[in-house]
């Protein structure tokens, strides 16, 4: 899976998590996952999300250093999504 | 001293379409939002109908509301409330978000967010443990139709559910016309919404043997007639505002009725067989309630499932109560147009029947070609006719052997 193709997936999981209204066509890599509107209770579905998406398994514990969109992708190219 | 009820907004959606105007006129025209299954394997059902909100209207109306879909049960809810909310002045402008108003929201549902229930068990069964959603808690818990609208309003008054079965909804407005009528809240958004049309949820409809196993769409659904051979499931969701008479006039708003009695009493006796004594003292109660005789009361707008059992019991408890009375006071039942719409069916046909009252007219019993007999009642209703008197009582009886009756009465007569 190309970085473009989990960016444009991310996008898609991401704005089903949001709680806010967003322009997710200027979402790129450098926006911070916080300024998306994904809580804390958002987050967890962001999670799961990603695992059935991705078909990976990881703990919450190894999200801590990502903070943006990018740094999220670089996590699951690493983990082979 | 205490106060009196009134409904200043209305909101409904079902497989008649989206919002009161359409309802109205379908309901007048004799027009069926029955239709074969849609979405599910009619192969394995033996009752192959429903009346199922058309997919695309409810997108294009929840993407106008700017509502986000979540759960159909949650996403219908909250429609109606916007809906009901802004027919009564109360919509909060979305791009400035208000204070918190001190309005309650009390809902029945039967089933709550199934969809996402379904999904639920669906992901488990499929992936064990870890296929469970973390967030299936709050997607699932039945007050998310109460807790979503709330906080998507700022509705700052208790929320809760209702769950009583088919009286659900009716039972909602029954709560929230005591919390007005005895001094605890001003203004309380009642409704109900259910949506059961996944393959699971049908199935257990399907099983128990209470719907319709004929084939005709159009036809199959027989309240009170001979030849009546049970419900067809519908789903749909609907919302009144109610709010003190003072507050309504105070505020300026447009009253659409006034809800002027419920009475509401428990059967003790079968979970699913329906009860005469259950029955008449909850229809005594509500006449009670409103200091009404049952001549005073325009027309019935009535549970009319249209299995064998319910109608039977129905005609006799309201003939029961009733006596002479029941000879003239015209009884109808809108499920036959849109399904029963398990706890949703009382808000809906509130609305029904407040819009009836309003426009003077009420709607024919579609498919009574042949009354029954044994069900004794004013039923001669081939066509849509006038409302002969400026009030109502609508009557919603559940499994469970809850039972629930409101009297409603036209606005403009509530001095």
């Amino acid at each position: 899976m190309t970085r473009d193709h989990i960016i444009a997936k991310l996008r898609d999981i991401m704005k089903a998590s949001s709680q806010a209204t967003i322009e997710w066509g200027k979402v790129t890599e450098a926006s911070t996952v916080d300024s998306l509107g994904i809580d804390s209770l958002a987050m967890l579905d962001l999670m799961y999300d990603l695992q059935q998406e991705f078909h990976i398994e990881f703990e919450p514990e190894e999200l801590v250093a990502v903070k943006t969109v990018g740094d999220l992708a670089t996590f699951l190219e690493q983990r082979g999504a | 001293m205490s106060e009196r009820v009134v409904i200043t907004g209305l909101g409904v959606v079902t497989a008649l379409g989206h919002g009161e105007k359409r309802l109205l006129h379908c309901l007048l025209n004799g027009c069926s939002g029955i239709r074969p299954l849609r979405g599910l394997d009619r192969s394995l059902y033996r009752s192959r109908n429903g009346a199922q909100v058309d997919d695309a209207e409810l997108a294009k109306a929840l993407t106008d509301r700017q509502i986000r879909a979540q759960d159909r049960t949650v996403d219908m809810a909250m429609l109606v409330a916007a809906d009901a909310l802004d027919d009564a002045g109360l919509l909060p402008n979305p791009e400035t978000p208000p204070p918190p108003q001190p309005i309650a929201t009390v809902f029945g549902t039967a089933s709550g967010p199934a969809q996402s229930a379904y999904r639920a068990w669906t992901a488990y069964h499929e992936k064990g443990v870890k296929g469970v959603r973390p967030t299936t808690v709050p997607r699932c818990m039945f007050n998310a139709v109460s807790a979503q609208i709330s906080m998507r309003f700022r509705l700052a008054g208790p929320n809760y559910v209702v769950v009583a079965s088919c009286a659900s909804s009716t039972v909602a407005l029954g709560i929230g016309y005591r919390m007005i009528r005895d001094g605890h809240a001003r203004q309380v958004l009642c409704g109900g919404a259910e949506s059961m049309f996944d393959p699971g949820y049908y199935a257990c409809w399907d099983a128990l043997g209470v719907m319709s196993r004929a084939d005709n769409p159009e036809t199959c659904f027989r309240p009170f007639d001979t030849d009546r051979d049970g419900f067809v499931l519908g789903e749909g969701a609907g919302a009144l505002v109610l709010e003190s008479l003072e507050s309504a006039r105070t505020r300026g708003a447009r009253i659409r009725a006034e809800l002027c009695g419920y009475g509401e009493s428990s059967d003790a006796e079968h979970i699913t067989r329906p009860s005469l004594d259950g029955q008449t003292t909850a229809i005594r109660a509500a006449l009670d309630s409103a200091g009404m005789h049952p001549r005073d009361i325009g027309f019935i707008n009535a549970h009319g499932t249209a299995t064998k059992a319910n109608d039977l019991c129905e005609s006799q408890s309201i003939r029961a109560v009733f006596g002479k009375p029941a000879d003239t006071v015209p009884a109808v039942s809108s499920k036959s147009y849109f399904g029963h719409l398990i706890g949703a069916a009382g808000a809906v046909e509130t609305v029904v029947t407040v819009l009836c009252l309003e426009a003077g007219r009420l709607h024919a019993n579609l498919n009574l070609d042949h009354p029954d007999p044994l069900c004794n009642l004013c039923l001669d209703s081939s066509a849509a006719g006038d409302v002969r008197a400026p009030t109502a009582m609508k009557t919603s009886f559940g499994f469970g052997g809850n039972n629930g009756v409101l009297i409603l009465r036209k606005a403009g007569e509530e001095e």
